[in-house]
């Protein structure tokens, strides 16, 4: 369960972002009263334009920054005061995480494992599931700077969902990777849904978002546009497809 | 978990060629590189200039009486050749110039005369100094037409030489051949360590924090429960450890050729050199190297966090040891020595400590003063980079 009331996040601006910017403001807000929910088994999804405030958002949930005001509650835990503890609770992934392209697959999943403190016993369990699922033991002891995009990709997976987290944020995951590639990420996303996790995750594209999510936000310049499931979003469109009214959403 | 975190970033340190490189090919290989170059090339200028036959201007006559004493010396100095000037010391100072000579010789025209009557001539011998050997090759020539002219004064005059010497002056040299040894190669030293210490920190600190960042792997690295402090302590002990083992392949390196080049033909220095590289010197040198390695880190950690590309990093790093060996060239001048105010000095501190640790003459107060300076400024680097650590504005691009 994710549980987000009045999320805020501001920058304090320099003379050179002022001066870029066009504003006298001692303060840009990259996020500004933002409040959400998200249920497991649910996914949720951050719609919106490049520069909205999803990554912001997102990194404020995965504990990475911490808000201006707000509170963030991640599994009933307060991400705020408890961040590690959250931690714990958290699985995230990127479409530009990098990984270290000096180690191999299992070192890699072997040093993630141990900073979430998984038991050896059942890290052999989890990567032995992971590495099947994944189609991974075949590139496994390769170096990972030698691997694809799409066998990064599911190293970068497989890193993600090692401890077994009960939330998983991904933040604009296919972002950069071609279809196939995506593809796994797309049944990654599913696959989260029907084990009961609590998955949210951002993009700016409206056709991946109708795929997949069952809740949405629109955000733009970091402010809530507009909030529901994604039926009621359908339902009450006016505009002839979903781009469009996304569109509409944001501009209004 | 520090463990992990150090033993991981250890591996992968340890698998990036451009680390290896500094860390463990460069200070190996420099000692043995340095010294051979130098060996080499002194041993065979001073072939050369043995074996260089010396073409001597001389103002008179290849007959006249200094050119016959000339001539007269035998050749284990060197072969030369004399050409007779005829008097005219013009040309002969031009040859000169243009180094159609290597030394010429001007003396009165009535020079065997005034021997012969036991007066003092005046002789004027000139070469080009910056020539290295020529000065020597000058003294002894007229040093030995000298001695020889004396000897036959005293026997005309009837003079014993005994009783008009006064003195038989000894000059003795009180200096240990360690404090010989400490005075001239003890700056130098810590001045190779210092530099391949920095060296070695730099490509681990850009790598494991920038790098972590160019290659967008900080941001899933701090969504782990593990608190930021336990990665910036992993990481530095990675560094620390780097910049020291750079420091310790150039100590082996020099180690290795000393033993097995054969530089040192004097087995007393040889005996002298191998008690200062004793297991205790090196203990106590790396004691000395641990805080200011760990102030290296300290200072390399706040910009490569800040910094967002390795290029980037290594442009303000890099000239920054310009600035680190400014304090460690000091150290090599002679007569600054270790006291109450140089022992505040960073890295001067550590590199006249460690000279006198070479040369056997340290004061051991005065050592606990420049490690605690040390101490504290390494504290203060690394509560620094704490700080730059945990600022998001710096970890995230």
């Amino acid at each position: 369960m994710i549980k987000v009331e009045h999320l805020t996040k501001q920058f304090s601006l320099s003379k050179a972002q002022k001066k870029e910017t066009n504003t006298n403001d001692e303060f840009a807000f990259a996020v500004k009263d933002i409040s959400f929910d998200c249920k497991p088994g649910e996914i949720f999804s951050l719609l919106g334009p490049n520069g909205a405030g999803k990554t912001t958002t997102l990194r404020m949930l995965s504990t990475v920054i911490t808000p201006s005001s707000g509170t963030i509650e991640m599994g009933g835990i307060n991400a705020i005061t408890h961040p590690s503890e959250a931690r714990r609770k958290i699985g995230f992934l990127t479409g530009s995480t990098g990984l270290y392209a000096r180690l191999n697959a299992h070192e890699l999943i072997d040093y993630f494992a141990s900073l979430y403190d998984v038991p050896s016993k059942l890290l052999n369990e989890r990567k032995k599931y992971l590495f099947d699922l994944l189609d991974m033991n075949e590139f496994a002891h390769k170096r990972i700077g030698k691997l694809s995009t799409g066998m990064k990709q599911k190293v970068s997976i497989c890193r993600t969902m090692i401890h077994d987290p009960e939330i998983v944020i991904f933040d604009e995951p296919t972002s950069g990777l071609d279809v196939i590639t995506a593809e796994s990420i797309i049944q990654l996303i599913r696959d989260c849904k029907e084990q009961n996790k609590t998955v949210i995750f951002s993009s700016h594209i409206m056709g991946e978002v109708d795929l997949l999510c069952d809740k949405m936000a629109i955000i733009h310049k970091g402010e809530m546009k507009y909030q529901g499931t994604m039926k009621d979003f359908r339902n009450n469109m006016t505009e002839k497809n979903l781009t469009a009214e996304f569109i509409k959403t944001v501009q209004a | 978990m520090i463990f992990n975190i150090f033993k991981k970033e250890l591996k992968e340190t340890l698998r990036d060629k451009r680390t290896l490189i500094m860390m463990l090919v460069i200070p190996i290989l420099i000692f043995p590189l340095i010294l051979n170059v130098v060996v080499g090339v002194s041993s065979s200028f001073e072939d050369s200039v043995e074996n260089k036959t010396f073409k001597i201007g001389i103002l008179g006559e290849t007959n006249d009486y200094f050119a016959q004493k000339l001539n007269n010396i035998p050749n284990s100095l060197g072969p030369k050749s004399l050409i007779a000037y005829h008097g005219d010391s013009v040309k002969m100072r031009k040859d000169l110039k243009e180094e159609k000579l290597d030394l010429i010789f001007i003396y009165d025209s009535r020079f065997s005369e005034q021997i012969n009557e036991m007066k003092a001539t005046k002789l004027i011998c000139s070469f080009d100094k910056t020539n290295m050997g020529y000065e020597q090759r000058a003294q002894k020539y007229v040093q030995i037409i000298e001695a020889e002219e004396r000897m036959r004064r005293y026997e005309a005059l009837n003079i014993d030489e005994q009783k008009i010497t006064p003195f038989e002056i000894v000059f003795e040299n009180s200096a240990s051949s360690q404090k010989m040894i400490g005075e001239l190669i003890g700056g130098f030293l810590p001045y190779i360590f210092i530099a391949f210490g920095f060296m070695g920190c730099m490509y681990p600190a850009i790598d494991l924090f920038t790098g972590e960042k160019e290659r967008g792997t900080i941001e899933t690295l701090l969504t782990t429960p593990v608190s930021r402090w336990k990665f910036l302590v992993g990481k530095m002990l990675v560094i620390i450890l780097s910049g020291l083992m750079a420091s310790f392949f150039a100590l082996l390196g020099l180690f290795l050729s000393i033993n097995l080049m054969d530089i040192i033909p004097d087995p007393e220095i040889m005996n002298v050199v191998n008690q200062i590289l004793s297991i205790g010197f090196v203990l106590k040198l790396f004691l000395l190297l641990l805080p200011l390695t760990v102030f290296f880190a300290g200072i390399m950690i706040p910009i490569a966090v800040y910094t967002k590309t390795f290029k980037e990093a290594q442009s303000i790093i890099a000239p920054l040891n310009i600035i680190v060996l400014l304090p460690a060239m000091v150290g090599l001048f002679p007569g600054i020595e270790l006291n109450l105010q140089t022992a505040m000095i960073p890295i001067l501190n550590i590199v006249l400590t460690t000279k006198g640790l070479i040369g056997g003459t340290i004061d051991y107060s005065l050592l606990i003063l420049s490690f605690s300076v040390m101490v504290v400024l390494a504290g203060i680097a690394v509560s620094v980079s704490f700080k730059q650590f945990g600022k998001e504005t710096n970890i995230l691009s």
